[in-house]
C-alpha cells in the first residue's frame, strides 16, 4: 500500500497536448475514480501513473519516491483492464500466479497465494479453466485475481465493467469494492459511468480535456459542484441549466429568467443585480409543494421508472426535467407544476460557468 | 471453419454443374498421378500399350529393389535433413526479426521491414550467380549449409510478414498486461506471443517446408556430390541412369511423391487451419 502523488503531469502526444498539468494527491488505501466525458485523457493519466506511458513533464511519486523512469513492475502496481487481457493459452491459476512466476517465487508459494486469491473471489473451483471457458464476470473476476496476488502498492482500473452487462456491473462494482474494504489497497479506478464512481470512490476526479475539474467526495461533487461542467455532469438525468439576469422578488435575491418568471436563490450567493448567471436545477430537488418558486410548464414527456416518473416539461423556453414520485398524475399535454426551493438552486456565473 | 455446409439450397442444375466442375478438376490432378503408381507395377512393354489402364500382371519388383536400395532413403533423408533445418531456422529468425519489427518502435524500422520485403521480389534464380560466389566464398560449396542458408534467406521476406501481421494483431492491452506483470519484450515473446502463435507457425513452417522440400535450382548449383543430393536432383540423376526404363522411373517418381502425400493427409486439418488463420477470426 502507498499513497500516490501527481505533480504538474502532462502529456504530449507530438505537437499535441491531451493532458495539461495535473496535480493530485491520492491518500495511502484511497479509493480514487477518475471521470470524464470520452477523450478527456482518463486513460492516458491512469497509464502514465502505471508507467505504460511516456510521461513528457511532471512527476509521479508512489510511497514518496518518484518513479518516473521505474517500469511498471518496478513501481509495483497491478492494473485491471477493459478487456480484462488475460492470457488466453494460461489457465486461471497460471494467469493468476504468472507474474509470481516471473519473480521467481516458490512454486508452493504461489499456490498458496493463488489459492488465497481464488478464494476471496470465488474462483477455487474454476482454477483449471481457459479464459475462453469463462463467462464475462468470472474473466473479469480473475483479472482482479491477478492484480491482487502480488500485493501491489497500487491497484490501476481502466474501465474494468464496461464490457459487462448492466445486472452484472452492479454485482462487480459491489465485489469490487467489498474487496478494496478487505484489502484496502489504494486503487485508481477510470469510468465514464458516474454512478460507478459515486458508489466506488472515496473521492472522484472530475477529468475535462485533460484538466482537473474538481476533486471531492461524492457528495461534495453533489452538493457543491465547482461549476457548470461537474454540475452537468454528476447526477442523473443531469441538472437542468437555465440562462438569467440577477434581479429582486419582492425584496428576495432571485434570477429573472428570459420569459420574465423570476427563480428565487439563497441570499448568501454572491451575486450583483443585474448580473448574467445561469441557474442550476437538479430534477430530484423539485418538489410538488412547500417553499419556494413556483416552475411550471406544459408536460412534453413522463417516462415512469417504478419507483419514480421522470417528467420532462417546458419551462421559461427551455425543456426542464423534474424527478417526481411514482404515483404522480402526470400525463402527456397537462400542466405540470412543482416548487423550487431557493436554497437548492445552483447559481453560475454566465460566461466563465464558476459557482457563485 | 471446417464446417463447410450451408443453408442457401441449390437447385439441381448448379449441384450438376458443381460435381461435373470439381470431378473434372480432381481428375485433371488424380489422372496423371494415378498413371504414375500404377505405371510403376508394369514392365516396359505393358506400359507401351496400356499407359493408362490397371497392369495385367502386378509386378512388386520395381517398388521393391527401390525401396531395398540405398539410394532412394539416401535422397529422402537428404532432402528431410534440408527441409527441417530451414524450416526451423526460418521460423526461428522471421519470429523474432517480425516481433521486433511489430512490438518495438526504433529509428529506421519501416525501412528495414521495406529492405527484407524487397526480397519477396526476387527469386532465388536471380540471384543465383552472385549466390554460387558468395557460398563459394564461405567455403560451403557442396554442403547442406550451402543449400539451407541461401532458402532460409529467401523465405525471410514473406515469413516476417506472416508472422509481423500476426503479433500485431495480438490484442495491445495483452502486451501491456505482460508488462505489468513484468515481461520485458524477451519474456514476453517467449511465454505470450510464441505460445499463441501456433497456427502462424504452422503455416510458416508448412510454406517453408514445401519450398525446400521441392527446391530444384538451389541445391544443383550447390551441390556436386550424388550423395548429398535432394530428392528432385535424386530423381533427374536416376532418369538419367534409367532412362529406357520408364516403369522404373515411374516407381521412383511415386515413391518420392509418397511422403508428401501421407504427411498432407495426416496433417491436412492444421494445414488448412493455418493458411486461414488470420484471414478469418476462428
Ligand atoms: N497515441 C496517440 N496519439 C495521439 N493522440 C492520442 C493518442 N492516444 C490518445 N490520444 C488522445 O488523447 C486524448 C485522451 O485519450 P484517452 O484515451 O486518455 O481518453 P479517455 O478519457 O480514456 O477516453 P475514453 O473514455 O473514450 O476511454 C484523446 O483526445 C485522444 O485522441
Ligand atoms: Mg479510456
Amino acid at each position: 500500500m502507498a499513497s500516490v502523488e501527481l505533480n504538474d503531469i502532462r502529456k504530449n502526444y507530438g505537437t499535441l497536448e491531451v493532458i495539461h498539468g495535473v496535480s493530485l494527491t491520492i491518500e495511502d488505501g484511497e479509493f480514487i475514480a477518475l471521470v470524464g466525458p470520452s477523450g478527456c485523457g482518463k486513460s492516458t493519466l491512469l497509464r502514465m501513473i502505471a508507467g505504460l506511458e511516456e510521461i513528457t513533464d511532471g512527476e509521479v511519486m508512489i510511497a514518496g519516491k518518484v518513479v518516473n523512469p521505474l517500469t511498471p513492475r518496478e513501481r509495483n502496481i497491478a492494473m485491471v483492464f477493459q478487456s480484462y487481457a488475460l492470457y488466453p493459452h494460461m489457465t486461471v491459476a497460471e494467469n493468476m500466479g504468472f507474474n509470481l512466476k516471473l519473480s521467481g517465487i516458490a512454486k508452493p508459494e504461489i499456490e498458496r497465494r493463488v489459492s488465497e486469491a481464488a478464494r476471496m473471489l470465488a474462483l477455487t473451483d474454476l482454477l483449471d479453466r481457459k479464459p475462453s471457458q469463462l463467462s464475462g464476470g468470472q474473466r473479469q473476476r480473475v483479472a482482479m485475481g491477478r492484480a491482487i496476488v502480488r500485493d501491489p502498492a497500487v491497484f490501476l482500473f481502466d474501465e474494468p465493467l464496461s464490457n459487462l452487462d448492466a445486472k452484472l456491473r452492479v454485482q462487480m462494482r459491489t465485489e469490487i469494492k467489498s474487496l478494496h474494504q478487505k484489502v484496502g489497497t489504494t486503487s485508481i479506478y477510470v469510468t465514464h459511468d458516474q454512478i460507478e464512481a459515486m458508489t466506488l470512490a472515496d473521492r472522484i476526479v472530475v477529468l475535462n480535456q485533460g484538466n482537473i475539474e474538481q476533486v471531492g467526495t461524492p457528495l461534495e461533487l453533489y452538493r457543491q459542484p465547482a461549476n457548470l461542467f461537474v454540475a452537468g455532469f454528476i447526477g442523473s438525468p443531469a441538472m437542468n441549466i437555465l440562462d438569467g439576469i440577477v434581479d429582486a422578488d419582492n425584496g428576495q435575491p432571485a434570477v429573472r429568467l428570459g420569459d420574465g418568471s423570476a427563480i428565487r436563490i439563497a441570499p448568501q450567493r454572491k451575486v450583483r443585480p443585474g448580473q448574467p448567471v445561469k441557474i442550476g436545477l437538479r430534477p430530484e430537488h423539485f418538489a410538488p409543494t412547500g417553499a419556494g418558486s413556483i416552475v411550471s410548464g406544459r408536460t412534453l414527456l413522463v417516462e415512469p421508472t417504478g419507483a419514480q416518473t421522470h417528467v420532462l416539461f417546458e419551462f421559461a423556453g427551455s425543456h426542464v426535467t423534474a424527478v417526481v414520485d411514482g404515483d404522480h398524475p402526470a400525463r402527456h399535454g397537462a400542466h405540470f407544476e412543482a416548487v423550487a426551493d431557493g436554497e437548492k438552486v445552483y447559481v453560475f456565473d454566465g460566461s466563465t460557468g464558476v459557482a457563485l | 471453419m471446417t464446417d463447410t455446409s450451408t443453408s442457401i439450397r441449390m437447385s439441381a442444375g448448379t449441384r450438376i454443374y458443381l460435381y461435373v466442375s470439381l470431378s473434372l478438376v480432381a481428375a485433371l490432378v488424380l489422372v496423371p498421378l494415378v498413371a504414375t503408381a500404377l505405371g510403376g507395377f508394369k514392365s516396359l512393354g505393358e506400359l507401351r500399350v496400356n499407359p493408362f489402364g490397371l497392369p495385367r500382371e502386378w509386378h512388386w519388383s520395381n517398388y521393391l529393389d527401390i525401396l531395398f536400395g540405398d539410394r532412394y532413403w539416401r535422397q529422402m533423408v537428404n532432402s528431410l535433413f534440408i527441409a527441417v533445418m530451414t524450416v526451423f531456422l526460418t521460423v526461428v529468425a522471421s519470429a523474432m526479426a517480425a516481433f521486433t519489427l511489430a512490438h518495438v518502435k526504433f529509428f529506421g524500422a519501416n525501412q528495414l521491414l521495406n529492405y527484407f520485403l524487397i526480397g519477396l521480389m526476387f527469386p532465388a534464380a536471380t540471384a543465383i550467380l552472385p549466390l554460387f560466389i558468395r557460398i563459394r566464398d564461405l567455403g560451403l560449396l557442396d554442403t547442406y549449409w550451402g543449400v539451407i542458408l541461401p532458402q532460409v534467406a529467401f523465405g525471410l521476406g514473406m515469413s516476417i510478414l506472416l508472422f509481423r501481421n500476426y503479433f500485431r494483431n495480438l490484442p495491445e492491452e495483452l502486451f501491456q498486461a505482460a508488462f505489468v506483470d513484468g515481461c520485458g519484450y524477451i519474456r514476453f515473446f517467449w511465454h505470450i506471443s510464441l505460445p499463441l502463435s501456433r497456427p502462424i507457425i504452422a503455416t510458416v513452417s508448412i510454406i517453408s517446408f514445401v519450398n525446400s522440400w521441392n527446391s530444384y535450382i538451389v541445391p544443383l548449383i550447390m551441390l556436386n556430390s550424388e550423395t548429398k543430393y535432394p530428392w528432385p536432383l535424386g530423381i533427374m540423376v536416376y532418369r538419367g541412369e534409367f532412362g529406357t526404363q520408364w516403369q522404373l522411373v515411374l516407381a521412383f517418381i511415386t515413391l518420392t511423391i509418397l511422403p508428401t502425400i501421407i504427411v498432407f493427409f495426416l496433417a491436412q486439418k492444421h494445414i488448412i487451419a493455418g493458411l486461414t488463420a488470420g484471414a478469418v477470426k476462428g
